[in-house]
């Protein structure tokens, strides 16, 4: 296990988006977060990326809590429908990842290669469209260097054929041991590429495990099978 | 070094940076060629009659109004600058990945703070251009009161950087930072105001403001407390935007640290105002008494009381303060000053007895003037410690540097030049970064 969130809540005035949350990350896997819209994935992603404080709960790994400090050398969080530095051009985005995030100068050719970001290096981030912005995204996250990376709608504003290629090139980069937690809202997308997933609903975690684990878990719930697909149970289960 | 590089690639695609620039010039100009133009006037062009003393010192006469277009571009552009470069990164969600990185919040501030700062000094270079124009007129220039009346705009665009950065990071917009700011620079004229009528505590909080400082370095006044607190003051305000730079912090948290910072910072500024030390580094003097005044007042030991029967918004008070008291205050701090009067604008109590009598006490003895010239004040207390009036050499007195001559390829210069370099600046900039 890579690491172990536990009793992560969040409120916001009366609203009560992350209640009590836990699940456990395994080292190497493709983990995905799956929830309707409004469920707190996005809410969850920037508590564990420390972007966002949350009311209470806690990080472990290797059986103690991991603080803030520690926690940016172990994850890192790309979050969704931002243009960071939207002037300067795509080029200096990477080597300003490398150099000041502390990416790895090694992967800079294969992740431009993997996500096809050579003809986007003299554009400024700003001009960038959305999809082309995403991909951007995506390098910076694939070039840093923590154990973990977790990305929020990796897939958002991609057309089908860059989403089967970024797919690719996610699991690529998992098949060498990195770890990634996804927050995914097109249940196809998830099921396609994820080993294991973390069910958020109503801000609660509904469930966590492989498909025919949550399958089991929803069984047990509504007294019936929902099914083998990952479509079935999420409707089962939320 | 990667981030400071960001923060000053940041800066020089700022537009807001570009307007300032390009501001500058026009701004600069207007003030030093009517400058020049009425130096030349009372040193006697075009048959006027030349005037003396301190009328024709150039720190005076040429460099306060030129240099009063860095006070303006401080306090209605700079600001924005500021804004851009604190909320910039928030608003493009890049601060969401930098602090993924680990580093301190305040070396993150002090980035951004380092790259303003640079990029004030670039525009500050248009004034300073000033002076070469100057010198090729066949001008003065006293380096050490240039060197203060710089050292002032520099110490008041670090004010507004500190403020700016410090509303720019917990203000949700950049526009509604751009508002709070303006309001706070609004306030300190209000504090002034104030001062002006009120006098007391109003008054001392008001030779804290930037507007105060700025006119103090103006005369070629350097007080450590006013730098002092002028450096606390910056420092708070980045130490507030490095707390609320922290997304990740909890609001309560980021609430307690900024009010002990404050805490600290008021610690800091009361014990800053009691700093004494100073410096005239007017080449006219306009500061200090003659030398031999000077020498004549340390005999003095015994503490010296004022008692001045004069209300705060009384010409009299004012012109017995900038001729006198002040000058008595860098010469003998222990002196005690305290304004006596029933209201503020003293008209009604012209006819009550005792109104307009300035009361001197030294050693137990006491002696009434009304004078509030500098000689009148002088004679009053040397009259109170027995001293001989000390006799003025002729080598005190400031003969001025007069200089009759027209701004000539100013115009060209500030109002052509400049903006031209600093229009091209921009278009390269633009076709390198778009």
């Amino acid at each position: 296990m890579l690491f172990e969130v536990q009793g992560i809540s969040k409120r916001f005035g009366r609203i009560q988006a992350l209640a009590d949350v836990g699940f456990h990350v395994r080292a190497g896997e493709v983990l995905g977060l799956i929830g309707p819209n409004g469920a707190g994935k996005s809410t969850l992603f920037e508590c564990l990326g420390g972007t966002l404080p949350c009311d209470a709960g806690t990080l472990s790994a290797g059986g103690r809590l991991v603080d803030a400090k520690e926690r940016r050398s172990l994850l890192f969080y790309v979050p969704d429908g931002i243009a960071p530095w939207p002037s300067q051009r795509v080029r200096w985005a990477l080597d300003f990842t490398i150099g000041f995030l502390g990416g790895r100068e090694n992967l800079r050719e294969e992740v431009m290669e993997q996500l096809d970001l050579r003809p986007l290096l003299d554009q400024p981030v700003g001009a960038l469209s959305k999809g082309q912005r995403k991909r951007v995204l995506l390098g910076i996250g694939l070039l840093t260097a923590q154990p973990a990376l977790l990305i929020d709608e990796p897939f958002e504003g991609l057309d089908l054929r860059q989403a089967r290629d970024m797919a690719g090139a996610l699991r690529a980069h998992a098949a060498r041991g990195r770890t990634l937690f996804l927050s995914i809202h097109q249940i196809g997308d998830a099921a396609r590429l994820c080993d294991r997933f973390v069910l958020l609903s109503g801000g609660r975690v509904r469930g966590e495990g492989t498909v025919e684990e949550l399958a089991a878990v929803a069984a047990d719930r509504n007294a019936s099978s929902p099914g083998s697909s990952l479509e079935e149970v999420f409707l089962a289960l939320t | 070094m990667w981030l400071l590089e960001k923060e000053c690639r940041e800066l020089i695609v700022s537009r807001a940076w570009w307007v300032l620039l390009l501001a500058m010039g026009p701004l600069v100009g207007v003030g030093f060629i009517s400058s020049v133009r009425t130096y030349a006037e009372v040193s006697g062009l075009n048959g006027t009659s030349a005037g003396v003393g301190e009328a024709l010192s150039p720190l005076i006469g040429v460099w306060a109004p030129t240099f009063s277009a860095c006070e303006l571009a401080a306090v209605f552009l700079l600001p924005f600058v500021a804004i851009r470069v604190v909320a910039g990164d928030r608003q493009s969600g890049a601060l969401k990945l930098e602090l993924q990185q680990p580093m301190g919040p305040f070396v993150r501030i002090a980035a951004k703070a380092v790259a303003l700062l640079a990029g004030w000094m670039v525009a500050m270079l248009i004034p300073l251009s000033a002076i070469f124009l100057w010198k090729s007129y066949g001008g003065s220039v006293h380096a050490p009161e240039m060197l203060t009346l710089m050292a002032g705009h520099v110490l008041n665009a670090g004010l507004t950087i500190g403020l700016a950065a410090a509303i720019a990071s917990f203000a949700e917009h950049p526009a509604t930072a751009a508002i709070l700011t303006l309001s706070v620079t609004v306030g300190t004229w209000i504090v002034n105001f104030f001062g002006a009528i009120q006098g007391g505590w109003w008054e001392r909080a008001a030779g804290y403001t930037p507007a105060a400082m700025v006119a103090e370095f103006q005369h070629g006044l350097l007080r450590m407390d006013t730098v002092l607190v002028s450096l606390a003051l910056i420092a708070a305000g980045l130490g507030i935007g490095a707390v609320w730079l922290r997304l990740g912090a909890a609001v309560n948290r980021r609430v307690y640290e900024s009010a002990g910072i404050a805490m600290v910072t008021a610690c800091c500024i009361f014990g800053c105002s009691f700093a004494r030390a100073n410096w005239d580094t007017s080449e006219a003097r306009s500061n200090s008494f003659s030398e031999a005044d000077e020498h004549a007042l340390r005999q003095i030991r015994a503490p010296l009381r004022i008692e001045v029967h004069l209300a705060a918004e009384d010409p009299r008070r004012l012109d017995l303060e900038h001729r006198a008291l002040g000058k008595l205050r860098r010469i003998l701090p222990k002196t005690e000053i305290r304004y006596a009067a029933a209201t503020s604008i003293g008209l009604f109590e012209q006819t009550s007895a005792g109104y307009g009598e300035i009361w001197y006490e030294l050693d137990g003895h006491r002696t009434m003037s009304r004078a509030t010239t500098e000689e009148g004040t002088l004679e009053a207390i040397y009259s109170l410690a027995g001293i001989a009036t000390p006799k003025e050499s002729e080598d005190d007195v400031f003969r001025g540097h007069p200089l009759a001559v027209s701004a000539n390829g100013a115009g060209a210069i500030f109002y052509g030049f400049w903006p031209g370099l600093v229009a091209l600046g921009g278009f390269l900039i633009r076709r390198r970064f778009h």
